[in-house]
């Protein structure tokens, strides 16, 4: 949390009797606050301030000062090295910390047989506690940057608040506002600190944040009860307003507020793992269950095999180093952190990480028409008065015909278009242009004032009239004010929804069937029209299943007129049939169905906060277009990451072989359990995670949405594939290079078979190798360094061809451009240089069990490379030749 | 999104019982007969595919190998120290000087290695220039420089057949490592030093643990069949004082600038150490 450690908490943490002391000049406080009490003369004595212009912006600037911003201080959350803790004690780590234990076990035990050659145990030993350490840190760093994202996205989305300040209304952000601010609620809104309400036309807030209780709280500027909390002059910080408006006095900001008091209630913020994190991490633990499970296998085999406890125990520990994906975690994290940060350069905020993925499988979007589709700009277009309806000039300059002015009915609704409007313009921007200035209040009240202020004049002289005395606020349930402006009607719904094209060209309705076929529209099937409009008295009528029936029916719906309840239905319903619910909106009243849907979308700009509050994710700029680049990004990050985890999943095959070689085979060992490490940790990572800028194989956004309940992110075919034929390959590779070093070497492979007793036999020091020459203990262990390191190359370069046929999964890598992610080429590079450093750094062969190897057995692998890549675009070709074939079933992952 | 709702432990064992064998559609572990043929049969294609390409690949890789000489000699720069007899667990010679079932083994060693060295078994090899390489590469047969068992002297098994094992003066026969084209420098000798003075008096054979050039290079177990590599035999006279006490010896190769013998990381190049407790 780190941006918000800078801010100034308003009350210093203090400790011991200090706090005390503080804590019950907090509670005296709590005692005396009776500004409920209070009438408006009082109040404004108490805060200096002024009922109807508020405050100056001099004297808010100094309290903003004094007081601090109206800020929660953020939670104490749990302390650093608990969390740091919590990451060396996971599943996997704690097989390390066995295994790390076992290992220093077998080094004591061949310490105290006076064994003093082999301290590869202890190295061993510290190397798992390294990796445990280091993942622990790697783990705490991105939980700790993520909490950095989450509030940084806080910061994006500002809240917004209404105050009224030397005369004139302006919309600050919510921190800045002061004690004595006098500031303005309407339905939707956060309540922006605690205030007392002036005055309120049918306010209604809702307290279940505070209270639990979610029944709509009337507000009004009566004191009603004793205690402040609950009476109804108050209304506090954080809870929502649902509808009407009010205007009220800030009397506390920041934690001085009722809720900042509550400690518990925002000490409760915790980090919780992504539904996908938790799927990796599942996948993780069978994988180490699995190793677990082989270890045993060869742990017992190695016993019968007449091998002491001690190295039995030892190919355990080593067997699960080798099939442990330990890179994994940390690839998904980056991985899936990288596509939020890129939504965010988008103007996609996500709210939670796992939301990205789950955009992609979405397979219904339920899209609110106002302000998600349209621009939320509206204009007076048709008037309707005397009976007869007239064409207002729409132009921005007023250039066209305007319509009949004299009829005594204009007049009045004139009247009513200018003081029956709760919309205002911006102070300071008199030389602008009506239709280009900036307008507090919402689209349809916007577009009426425009209207008035082009053909009447002046509103704000007209309203300075004729004082407001009462309001009847606006709201879902009484819809009567601006049925002819809002256009909600089916016929336009249907014709925005045409001209968006969510009902596509060529589709037809009902209604349009029965006119095409002149028939009444009751012999019409349904079932002939794709499409299909229903208006939210048609949804109440209903019978319980027809709904689900016609979304059945029709691909492309338009719901119009739809309550608050009836989008939750809608919903619901979508999910009933086994759809994956996108649902974009930006009213208060869309926020159940926000919450109900599997994926929230709200509007960053146009939104309510009670709908940004539910949504799990933000668009910026309101740009409908945004959703698309959020549901491609998705896709495309659950198909890299399918790459990168196949990616990460071969190698561990070649890792694991030479174990079983080594003990069924009894040759030297070709692969240390160090160099596994490095594979895992330090090469590997980079292409890994390169993969996830791996642009889309086509044209992603035509394939069918994917089932989370069926198409798995680890599927057979990938783990088949990854672990029996690409692994396999790899192996080939790794062996075929070690017998290669060691023939050259001067140890011809039928010598190697069954060469192992005599060759760890630390007193042999004069063994003879195939041409006659004898070898001191020390020399053949650089020996198997020498062949750790071959097998090493022979991984890297076998996944060079990985990661290259990873870039796909059905199209040939020339068609997507082998060279075309510059990342995924700089991770090669990079790969490469780590290899070439590891190998050839003065001082490897001592510390990490590299040695520097000719030249040559970096080419051995590389037929293998080759190898793979034609075997993939073979497998490749054949996928897309023969879809639905034996060949695509088995190996399309 | 899907909500975790928690199976009954019942239903989850059915669908176990489901996934390995399912009676409705035949399937065994999720998959037909006929499934598992056709998936069996791809891999054996395909690892048999795998299996010559690697059976292939070793025998172009041995077409390449020279039986003779290996392509390479990087780990193997400088040669080790080995003795003989080598007690079987670490360097500790234990024996009782009186009770010969204590060190017959050591005995026998030693018989059974210098069995080779016997004047019988080096009947074709030939007397070379003592003091000099002889390098023979051009050579299509290499042969063999005689080593003469008399000159390990008193160490040879001729003049004791004990080995001196019996009189308290044991023997232990100091060798190098064979390495194919190794070409000492100088004038390579052993020197051995107890770690406590007085306690053994050392006698080397050939005189000064020398190490005659003549037999080097060596060329290799196909080429140079009857090769003998040179021996040094260090009698150790261990003195009243050194009984029963263990004695730590520590032998080096000397004299020579290219053989190493002070490596820290193999303390058998060049160098060897061995303890020897001898009880009356």
């Amino acid at each position: 949390m780190g941006m918000e450690k800078f801010e100034l908490g308003p009350s210093p943490p203090a400790r011991g009797r200090r706090k005390k002391r503080e804590r019950l000049e907090e509670m005296k406080r709590e005692l005396e606050l009776d500004d409920h009490k209070l009438d408006v003369k009082e109040l404004e004595l108490k805060y200096s301030t002024n009922a109807s212009t508020g405050l100056s912006e001099a004297a808010a600037a100094e309290r903003l000062l004094r007081d601090g911003r109206n800020e929660l201080r953020p939670p104490r959350g749990t302390p650093g090295w608990a969390r740091f803790g919590r990451q060396l004690a996971g599943g996997l780590q704690c097989l390390m910390w066995v295994a790390a234990v076992i290992c220093l076990t077998a080094y004591g035990v061949q310490r105290g047989e006076g064994d003093r050659g082999s301290s590869d145990n202890l190295y061993l030993a510290v190397a798992l506690i390294a990796v445990v350490v280091v993942t622990g840190c790697f783990g705490y760093y991105q939980e700790f940057k993520s909490t950095n994202i989450i509030a940084s996205f806080r910061n994006l989305v500002p809240q917004q608040a209404t105050v009224i300040r030397a005369g004139q209304t302006l919309q600050v952000n919510a921190a800045e506002l002061v004690l004595g601010d006098l500031v303005e609620i309407k339905g939707g809104d956060r309540v922006p600190a605690d205030i007392r309400i002036l005055a309120a036309q049918g306010c209604k807030v809702d307290n279940s944040s505070l209270t639990g209780e979610s029944e709509p709280q009337p507000r009004s500027p009566e004191c009603s009860h004793e205690s402040h909390l609950e009476s109804r002059n108050i209304a506090f910080f954080s809870t929502m307003c649902l509808e009407g408006t009010a205007t009220g006095l800030v009397i506390s900001t920041g934690d001085r507020t009722v809720i900042g008091r509550i400690a518990s209630l925002a000490s409760g913020v915790e980090n919780e793992k992504t539904p996908i994190a938790v799927e990796i991490e599942h996948f993780v633990d069978i994988i180490a269950g699995l190793a677990v499970l082989f270890g045993g296998t060869f742990f017992v085999v190695a016993m019968l095999i007449g091998y002491p406890l001690l190295r039995a125990v030892v190919f355990f520990m080593a067997i699960v180093v080798a099939y442990v994906p330990e890179g994994l975690l940390a690839t998904v994290t980056v991985c899936l952190s990288l596509t939020a940060k890129r939504l965010a350069r988008r103007n996609c905020v996500v709210k939670n990480l796992e939301a990205v993925e789950t955009l992609g499988s979405t397979s219904v979007i339920c899209s609110d028409k106002t302000g998600t589709l349209t621009q939320n700009r509206m204009t007076v277009a048709h008037l309707w008065f005397d009976g007869q309806v007239h064409t207002a000039d729409t132009t921005e300059d007023q250039s066209g015909e305007s319509f009949d002015q004299s009829s005594p009915s204009w007049a009045l609704l004139s009247q009513v278009i200018t003081l029956c409007n709760r919309a205002q313009f911006k102070p300071g921007q008199d030389s602008v242009p009506v239709a280009q200035r900036d307008v507090i209040g919402d689209a349809s009240e916007t577009a009426l004032l425009k209207f008035a202020e082009v053909t009447s004049g002046p509103v704000a002289a007209a309203r300075g009239r004729c004082p407001k005395i009462v309001e009847l606020p606006f709201n879902s349930t009484n819809k009567f004010q601006v049925i002819m402006v809002t256009g909600d009607h089916p016929i336009t719904a249907k014709a925005i929804a045409a001209a968006v094209g969510i009902i596509s060209e060529g589709s037809e309705t009902p209604e349009d069937v029965a006119a095409r076929l002149r028939l009444p529209l009751e012999q019409v099937d349904p079932r002939q029209a794709r499409a299909r409009v229903v208006t939210g008295t048609e949804l109440a009528s209903m019978a319980p299943g027809t709904l689900e029936e016609l979304l059945r029916t029709h691909p492309e719906m338009v719901f119009a007129r739809t309550s608050p309840q009836q989008k939750l239905v809608i919903v619901e319903s979508c999910q009933r049939l086994g759809a994956i619910v996108a649902v974009t909106g930006d009213g208060v009243n869309d926020s159940p169905a926000l919450k109900k849907a599997d994926i929230g979308v709200a509007m960053g700009i146009a939104g309510s906060d009670a709908a940004k509050n539910a949504a799990d994710m933000i668009l910026l700029d309101d740009n409908f277009a945004s959703i698309v680049t959020g549901v491609e990004q998705g896709r495309l990050i659950f198909d890299n990451l399918k790459k990168s985890i196949a990616y990460t999943l071969t190698k561990n095959i070649p890792e694991l072989t030479p174990y079983l070689i080594y003990i069924t085979a009894s040759v030297p060992l070709p692969l240390g359990c160090i160099t596994i490490l490095f594979i895992e940790l330090c090469t590997d990572i980079f292409p890994s995670v390169s993969l996830a800028y791996e642009r889309a194989e086509s044209d992603i956004m035509h394939l069918k949405p994917r089932n989370p309940r069926r198409d798995r992110l680890v599927n057979e075919p990938l783990a088949a594939y990854s672990y029996f034929q690409i692994g396999a390959i790899q192996s080939f590779a790794g062996f075929t290079d070690y017998f290669v070093a060691m023939a050259q070497e001067g140890w011809w492979p039928l010598l190697v078979l069954g060469l192992r007793p005599r060759w760890e036999d630390a007193h042999l020091q004069d063994l003879q190798d195939s041409y006659g020459q004898e070898w001191t203990f020390a020399q053949r262990r650089y020996q198997q360094y020498t062949c750790y390191t071959v097998f090493f190359i022979s991984i890297e370069m076998c996944q060079i061809a990985d990661v290259l046929i990873r870039k796909t999964r059905r199209l040939s890598l020339f068609q997507q451009g082998p060279f075309r992610n510059r990342t995924l080429v700089v991770a090669i590079v990079f790969q490469v240089c780590i290899g070439c450093f590891l190998c050839y750094c003065p001082g490897m062969p001592n510390i990490f069990n590299f040695m520097p190897i000719r030249f040559q057995w970096w080419l051995v692998p590389m037929p293998f490379g080759l190898l793979i890549l034609i075997y993939d675009e073979i497998r490749k070709l054949g996928v897309r030749r023969h879809p639905g074939s034996w060949w695509d079933r088995e190996l399309y992952y | 999104m899907s909500k975790d709702t928690k199976k009954p432990f019942r239903q989850s064992m059915a669908e176990w019982r489901q996934f390995i064998y399912n009676p409705n559609s035949g399937e065994f572990l999720g998959r037909t007969a006929k499934s598992w043929g056709l998936i069996l049969l791809f891999y054996l294609v395909f690892y048999g595919f795998l299996a010559a390409l690697f059976t292939f690949t070793m025998w172009v890789m041995l077409q390449t190998l020279s039986s003779d000489i290996p392509k390479y000699r990087d780990r193997i720069s400088s040669p080790g120290l080995m003795i003989s007899p080598k007690p079987d667990t670490a360097l500790e010679f234990y024996f009782n000087r009186s009770d010969s079932q204590s060190y017959s083994e050591y005995v026998t060693t030693l018989q059974n290695f210098l069995e080779s060295y016997n004047d019988s078994k080096q009947s074709q090899n030939i007397e070379c220039t003592p003091g000099k390489i002889f390098d023979q590469s051009d050579a299509a047969v290499k042969k063999a420089c005689r080593f003469n068992i008399s000159d390990l002297g008193q160490c040879s098994g001729k003049e004791d057949a004990n080995f001196g094992y019996s009189k308290g003066t044991p023997c232990v026969l100091v060798k190098m490592n064979r390495v194919i084209g190794l070409k000492p420098e100088g004038e390579p000798h052993i020197q051995c030093t107890p770690k406590e003075e007085g306690v053994v008096n050392i006698n080397y054979f050939p005189p000064n643990g020398a190490m005659d050039l003549m037999y080097f290079p060596y060329y290799g177990k196909s080429l140079h069949a009857h090769y003998l590599q040179p021996l040094v035999a260090v009698q150790l006279a261990i003195t009243p004082n050194g009984t029963k006490e263990e004695i730590a010896i520590e032998c080096k190769i000397l004299g020579s600038p290219n053989l190493k013998n002070q490596d820290d990381r193999d303390k058998f190049l060049g160098r060897i150490a061995f303890k020897v407790l001898m009880s009356e």
